[in-house]
């Protein structure tokens, strides 16, 4: 069992195919979720049921993938990323294809909601991790890349799914949605292990070990921890309620349109430009993290306080643009959650740290809609929404300020700000000190 | 005449864009108390008579008491000479019999006086019913008839002018009813629930029939487990068909029955074969355990090809994939994360 001295992350080579691999799962898994709306008037129609009750087969679905994603880095620390992410796309195409069958709504929570939504468990954080294991220089921008998968795929599946269902009916179109996110095995197939330097020793000893727990005793991972916490309560909701409240606002149809393909677009041009942007290495990613999680909110504030629009066919400047500015932020934020877990925990934790971090932001995912439709119903706008997602998006970021290197420090200046490419890490020294879990790490906390 | 349809509504229709007066009863009992010179008989259009300028009081009192408990509708168009040529129309939803008042309002730009006034049914002039007044620079007519069956429904147009006349159209339709404008797909074994429904109305009956071709069949005649409608006396109805197979495919037919006509919308239906996306589904299937053992092959050569490697690195391998449907290729041993040499 002697090994050689594995060299750091390649930062290139097959880690571009895993980046790629990376892309298509966040596809065959977020984009499919979303598309997944469009059946949703022709299962209503055939049960008999009214929109609300189809719309909880995704939101079970989402509640579902994020918060098990723990047990789905848990299964990839012990056995790898790769059988992980393949078994979870066989299942995740068995909940398809079963619920292609169903003959209730019931049988679609149970095959959506639960089975598939498992399956998309195992894969995301596994596959994430691993593009993030690849990378060092660049990853940022690798990660950017592999997360604008699901804005791809919803452009693209969006219309292909009506297009099925125009001519397949509903069970059709779940049977053939089942064979596409079967692609996510051959996805799982390539990502291929890897050693680092960072990697734990020794394999975790019980399953509670390996779902990472341990990792909360380090006082950086809790505080991003509650960081993104507060942050995830405020984050997803202009993806349910951006549309409603740009029609309530005084907006036509088409004009809500553009107000949402104007967040779209920011959200996935921003996470390749602060992917290459981040990787320069000008500004630590803590901070970075924190300023834009700042913006993320004060968008949202923005977008909650646009005045009325005088008429229905105006094209809606204020509100274009506040969210074109929070769509830019909430863009650059995305990445960079992910690639600042590599620093806190080292490289060998990341998977797990990942699905954590998914966790947390699936128990905002399931307070913040419902609260801020409540705030719509009982204020009779969205201001309120926005006002109190935006706050906690702030807060949020409030937190992050606790974590190393986001304040600007005390710290001599010896390291210039390019880091220095031939090492190959974004953080040299610090890191290794975090190699086993537990061990007091007073190098990383903010100190002058 | 009038009095036996005193029990329907009456519905009289007006669109002013003008704000002008809408001819009413008010109106109609100045012209009778003041005995103005009215230019026809209000007469049901059946005892055609000359048009003659008579105010028939009882008559008239008669009529307008046999029908008071109708609800009155009154619509109305208005012309102007800016607009000329241009048909004016209306279109106007009748679900039950009424009273209707039709009321055309013209602003000539020459006498009114030497303006002619006439209705016309579809191309069949109307020589009674109908009243003109003048307000002003405005010329106002206005035609009542009693709708009570589907004969009388179609379009009603006024005309002003000889040479170049102004028309305004009234067009009395039956509700529409709206099935579904895209096919149902539906699969074999499967139960299905095409709905037709109307809007604001509620038809005396609902039938439906299957369509194919120009032929209709009657549906649920005689009664049986695999058709049920339901919602016979709504302003929806259901038709539930269970246990479909491929020769329930075509187009559905619901009538919708009212006293003053038909109306029909349409669905249509599709069924198919499990067999038409199960091949789709194997085909992809397929493609993706291709894609798989591509991928893993691939692997298996590069990495034999770097087993003699240069720097004398030992390289112990062993891979354990968990595959359901993969073709064959296990490599037993533990795995060992770190044991695997690095990709490039």
């Amino acid at each position: 069992m002697t090994t050689p001295k594995p060299t750091g992350p390649p930062d290139g080579g097959w880690g571009w195919v895993v980046a790629a691999a990376g892309f298509a799962v966040n596809g065959l898994s977020y984009g499919v979720l979303r598309s997944l709306g469009l059946a949703f008037p022709d299962f209503a129609e055939y049960f008999d049921r009214n929109a609300q009750e189809t719309a909880w087969v995704s939101a079970l679905a989402l509640a579902v993938q994020q918060a098990a994603s723990p047990v789905g880095s848990a299964l990839s620390t012990r056995w790898g990323a790769r059988p992980v992410v393949m078994v979870g796309g066989i299942l995740t195409s068995l909940g398809f294809v079963f619920s292609a069958f169903a003959h209730s709504l019931l049988h679609l929570y149970l095959g959506l909601g639960v089975l598939a939504g498992s399956g998309w468990a195992l894969v995301f954080a596994p596959a994430l991790g691993t593009v993030s294991r690849y990378f060092s220089r660049r990853r940022v921008l690798a990660v950017g890349l592999a997360l604008t998968g699901n804005g791809a795929s919803s452009l693209l599946l969006a219309p292909a799914l009506q297009l099925l269902l125009d001519n397949f009916g509903w069970r059709g179109s779940l049977l053939l949605l089942g064979a596409v996110t079967l692609h996510l095995t051959p996805c799982g197939a390539l990502l291929r292990p890897l050693a680092l330097p960072g990697d734990p020793l020794a394999l975790p000893r019980s399953p509670l070990a390996a779902l990472g727990l341990g990792l909360f005793r380090h006082r950086a991972f809790l505080v991003l921890t509650l960081g993104t916490a507060l942050v995830g309560v405020g984050y997803f909701i202009p993806y349910v309620h951006l549309a409603p409240h740009a029609l309530d606002r005084g907006l036509g149809g088409y004009g809500a349109v553009l107000v949402v393909a104007a967040a779209a677009v920011g959200d996935i041009g921003a996470r390749l430009l602060c992917g290459w942007l981040a990787d320069q290495g000008w500004v630590p990613l803590p901070r970075l993290l924190t300023v834009f999680g700042a913006l993320t909110g004060l968008g949202l504030l923005a977008v909650g306080l646009v005045p009325v629009v005088g008429n229905e066919d105006s094209w809606g400047g204020p509100l274009l643009a506040a969210a074109g500015v929070y769509g830019l932020s909430a863009g650059s934020y995305a990445p960079l959650i992910f690639c600042v877990l590599p620093e806190l925990v080292g490289i060998g934790n990341v998977v797990q740290a990942t699905g954590l971090v998914m966790m947390l932001l699936s128990l905002g995912g399931l307070l913040g809609p419902p609260l801020s439709g409540f705030l719509r119903d009982e204020t009779g706008d969205f201001t309120a929404s926005f006002l109190t997602c935006g706050s906690f998006v702030l807060s949020g970021s409030f937190v992050y300020l606790g974590l190393p290197k986001a304040l600007p420090s005390c710290r001599p200046a010896s390291r210039p700000g390019t880091p220095p490419p031939e090492m190959g890490e974004l953080l040299p020294v610090p890191q290794i000190a975090l190699l086993s879990p537990g061990d007091p790490h007073s190098t990383l906390d903010t100190t002058c | 005449m009038m009095t036996e349809y005193s029990n329907l509504s009456l519905e009289s229709h007006n669109l002013s864009v003008t704000a002008a007066p809408i001819t009413s009863l008010p109106v109609k009992e100045e012209m009778m108390t003041k005995a103005a010179p009215i230019t026809s008989l209000p007469v049901q259009e059946e005892m055609r008579t000359k048009a003659v300028p008579i105010i028939s009081l009882p008559v008239q009192e008669e009529m307008t008491t046999k029908y008071s408990n109708l609800s009155l509708e009154s619509h109305s168009i208005s012309m102007t000479v800016e607009r000329p040529n241009m048909p004016v129309e209306k279109n106007i939803t009748l679900e039950r019999p009424s009273n209707v008042e039709l009321t055309c309002q013209f602003t000539p730009s020459g006498n009114l006086n030497s303006v002619n006034v006439t209705w016309k049914k579809g191309d069949k002039l109307l020589e009674d019913n109908y009243l003109v007044n003048t307000t002003g620079s405005i010329l106002y007519t206005q035609y009542r008839v009693a709708i009570i069956n589907s004969k009388q429904m179609g379009s009603y147009s006024c005309f002003f002018g000889e040479k170049k006349q102004q028309r305004g159209t009234f067009n009395l339709k039956v509700p529409e009813i709206n099935g579904k404008n895209k096919p149902l797909i539906t699969y074999v074994g499967d139960t299905v629930v095409l709905i037709c429904k109307c809007q604001d109305c509620l038809p005396l009956n609902w039938t439906w029939y299957s369509g194919n071709g120009s032929v209709q069949v009657p549906i649920g005649i005689p009664v049986n487990d695999k058709y049920v409608i339901s919602g016979k006396h709504a302003n929806e109805t259901k038709l539930k068909i269970t246990q479909l197979s491929e020769d329930d495919q075509g187009t559905y037919w619901c009538h919708a029955i009212f006293e003053l006509g038909e109306s029909e919308g349409h669905v249509e239906l599709v069924v198919l074969s499990y067999l038409v996306p199960l091949k789709a589904f194997c085909a992809i299937a397929a493609e993706v355990v291709l894609l798989v053992a591509i991928i893993l092959l691939f692997e298996m050569y590069t990495q034999k090809k770097k087993k003699p490697s240069d720097d004398g690195k030992e390289i112990e391998q062993g891979e354990q994939l968990k595959l359901d449907d993969s073709n064959g290729i296990e490599n037993s041993g533990p795995r060992h994360r770190k044991n695997e040499s690095v990709g490039q």
